[in-house]
């Protein structure tokens, strides 16, 4: 167990800075989950932290000590990634024993297996010991890989998109057990990924990347309220929060053929951030818009409605009887439209 | 525009029999979406269709006409694949005009066709820009203009907005909705995407291992499913299942008390058959106190997803997930007083996994 803290990490990769002046703090024992597109730096920052690259200026911490000089070897953390690399000749005894079985870590025979059947346990994997890695599913070699980190008993688990493989059925119940995991080894985690929902799910904390920068750390419920700035409120949601640009006058906001209210500075160019779920079909809303596309989830319909020239997103409950090009009405609920600054982007409450 | 037919299609790929006696009528005019995992036959009876595949046995019967040993090019049927396929050295105006040469049209109506068409598509702009000066979702359009240009029978498409990114997904498929209303044309669509089959379709046809497991609007598929497969394979997250007792009210496997159920719910389960419970996560409510009709669980888990959370609740040795309102649950561990929307709970066979429903 360990808090982890970069300072001013920077790293390029030839001519491109893949990390601008990265500050992070992680505490001990935290589910801290980096967020961001392809390219944003996150597996670049994983890789740091675990010492398979070195940063080009900065420092990297580990339980407060300074990093510089430690390998990958002997920084005590554990890798999980997308691919699963195990042995495929070995059995999943075998290759849960094989990190276990260095030199370094001077275990007998007996403390491997009481640290293997324990791993195994955790990850309900106990009746697969016997079997060959290549006999496996997706979901348990992930658990398999997941089970040779845990074995090791590290510090920290660095965990790269180690979901992303597996279909949507299976990512659904190792969210879950990941969570579950994170409160029985009370280890501190670093999840990289770039779906939000992931991120959501399981994050303590999630941290915002964009072009190797940090954007905004937070809580799930505080990034998705209180995103600090556009591309946040952007990358956090599905679909993302529908932005507007306007003006408040009086207490409301001009939007297609009507206004809206919202509280915030009068006369100045704003963008306004709100999230489907609060729009409201409604016969007298004072807005109208045509329907350009229904998204059927079952248990709910999100609408795309056309208004003016923007497009605005919906959620409506999957009773609503409605069709493509209808012409409807609606609203919002105003103590959840979030102010943002046009030219800065930046939310003007934070 | 055509009504199509399949009667007892079987197809084998060498021992491997990848369509199970498939029977179906697709209606004229209907846009109908088949949907299953990879390899569960959706693709193959979608180009037996076409003709680009034979069938081991069974008819296919398009407009009347019994079609399953004609040649793909004499059956009057276009198909949009999910690569684009489009001729690189023709502009656009020339790869929409290819299908049109092969029938002889003359230059005028050519001209006039694939105006038409381009118009419908917004792809006016593009007629004479080559393809690899377009963006994805223009070639898909462009691909989808050469198929509709000779007004084919019917239009096949298989997965054609699967590699398309999200944005372009949503506008491309509301774009092939509003084509196929304007058209009218009778369209067969293959995907392994849930919400676009939804979305979508008129009715839905969900296969797996080959078998036709149920044919329905998409409200039925997902308020009314036909097996345990349908039931978790549409909807997310996936329907709560658990095998359940009815002594006494339903019951959870190691649960001291039963969820009480108005006698009627019931009348569709025989005497002493083993069922299992199906139940989706909106259909579990949840409360903070104990209230009557309401079982005492623990909360196990919470997912913050923004619009609402995901919270799993442990009943005896079963964990229900269930749909709230987000922060309503503030901390796992906390009791909590479940209940369920009993209308909507589901009873399936354990043995044959078929949903147990009163007649009508």
């Amino acid at each position: 167990m360990a808090s982890i803290s970069l300072r001013g990490v920077t790293k390029d990769f030839g001519g491109n800075r893949a990390l601008r002046g990265l500050d992070l703090d992680i505490a001990d024992g935290e589910f801290f989950v980096l967020l961001g597109q392809t390219g944003a730096g996150k597996t670049t920052t994983l890789r740091i932290v675990a010492g398979l690259e070195q940063p080009g200026a900065g420092t990297v911490m580990i339980d407060g000590q300074d990093m510089q000089g430690w390998n990958a070897a002997t920084r005590d953390v554990a890798l999980v990634l997308q691919q699963y690399s195990l042995y495929p000749r070995l059995t999943v005894r075998g290759n849960l024993e094989f990190p276990l079985q260095s030199k370094i870590r001077k275990l007998n025979a007996a403390q491997i297996k009481d640290r293997v059947d324990k791993a195994a346990a955790t990850l309900q994997i106990t009746k697969l010991l016997d079997r060959k890695v290549e006999r496996l599913s997706g979901g348990e070699m992930q658990r398999v890989s997941i089970g040779r980190a845990i074995v090791r008993d590290p510090r920290v688990f660095l965990m790269d998109e180690p979901l992303s493989a597996l279909d949507a059925k299976l990512r659904e119940a190792l969210r879950v057990e990941l969570k579950r995991l994170h409160k029985e080894l009370k280890a501190t985690f670093l999840y990289v990924t770039h779906d939000q929902v992931e991120a959501m799910s399981m994050g303590d904390k999630i941290g915002v990347l964009n072009k190797g920068m940090l954007v905004q750390v937070g809580t799930p419920s505080q990034v998705y309220d209180q995103p600090c700035n556009t591309f946040v409120a952007r990358a956090v949601g599905s679909p993302p929060m529908n932005l507007i640009d306007g003006r408040i006058s009086g207490g409301q906001v001009a939007l297609g053929d009507g206004a809206l209210p919202v509280a915030g500075p009068e006369g100045r160019d704003l963008t306004l951030g709100i999230r489907p779920e609060n729009l409201r079909l409604d016969t007298g809303g004072s807005v109208s818009g045509r329907v350009f596309d229904i998204e059927d989830h079952g248990v709910v319909k999100i609408l795309t409605m056309q208004v003016g020239d923007t497009r605005i997103h919906a959620t409506v409950p999957a009773r609503t009887k409605v069709a493509l090009d209808e012409d409807v009405r609606f609203g919002w609920v105003p103590e959840k439209v979030v102010v943002f600054d046009r030219a800065t982007g930046v939310n003007l409450a934070v | 525009m055509a009504q199509i037919v399949l009667s007892n299609v079987q197809k084998f790929f060498g021992p491997a029999q990848v369509i199970k006696d498939m029977n179906l009528t697709i209606a004229d005019g209907e846009f109908v979406v088949m949907l299953g995992q990879s390899g569960c036959g959706k693709t193959t009876t979608l180009r037996a269709i076409a003709g680009l595949e034979t069938v081991s046995s069974g008819t296919i019967t398009i407009d009347g006409a019994q079609v399953q040993d004609r040649r793909a090019s004499d059956r009057d049927i276009a198909f949009v694949f999910q690569s684009f396929s489009l001729y690189p050295h023709m502009t656009v105006y020339e790869n929409i005009a290819f299908p049109l040469r092969a029938v002889s049209m003359g230059k005028d109506a050519r001209e006039q066709a694939v105006r038409e068409v381009a118009d419908i598509l917004r792809i006016t702009p593009l007629l004479n820009r080559r393809p690899s000066a377009l963006a994805g979702g223009d070639l898909q359009r462009v691909a989808i203009g050469r198929a509709l240009v000779r007004r084919p029978k019917a239009l096949l498409m298989d997965e054609p907005i699967g590699s398309l990114d999200a944005k372009l997904r949503e506008e491309m498929r509301a774009e092939i909705k509003r084509l196929h209303i304007a058209r009218g044309s009778t369209s067969v669509y293959v995907t392994h995407d849930q919400i676009e089959a939804m979305s979508l379709a008129d009715r839905i046809v969900i296969m797996h291992d080959g078998v036709l497991q149920q044919v329905g609007r998409p409200d039925e598929v997902y308020l009314r499913p036909a097996n345990l497969f349908v039931a978790q394979f549409v909807g997310s997250p996936v329907m709560n299942v658990s095998p359940v007792t009815l002594d006494s009210g339903v019951v959870l496997p190691g649960a001291a008390q039963g969820f009480s159920f108005a006698p009627g719910l019931l009348a569709a389960v025989p005497q002493g058959t083993a069922v299992q419970l199906g139940i989706r996560p909106e259909a579990v409510v949840l409360a903070q106190s104990a209230s009557p009709g309401h079982l005492a669980a623990e909360v196990t888990n919470i997912e913050p997803l923004g619009s609402h959370d995901i919270v799993d609740v442990r009943i005896g040795d079963a964990t229900l997930r269930a749909r709230t309102d987000s922060g309503f649950i503030r901390a796992a561990g906390q009791p909590v007083w479940v209940s369920l929307e009993q209308e909507q709970a589901h009873f399936f066979d354990r043995a044959s996994g078929l949903a147990l429903r009163k007649a009508g």
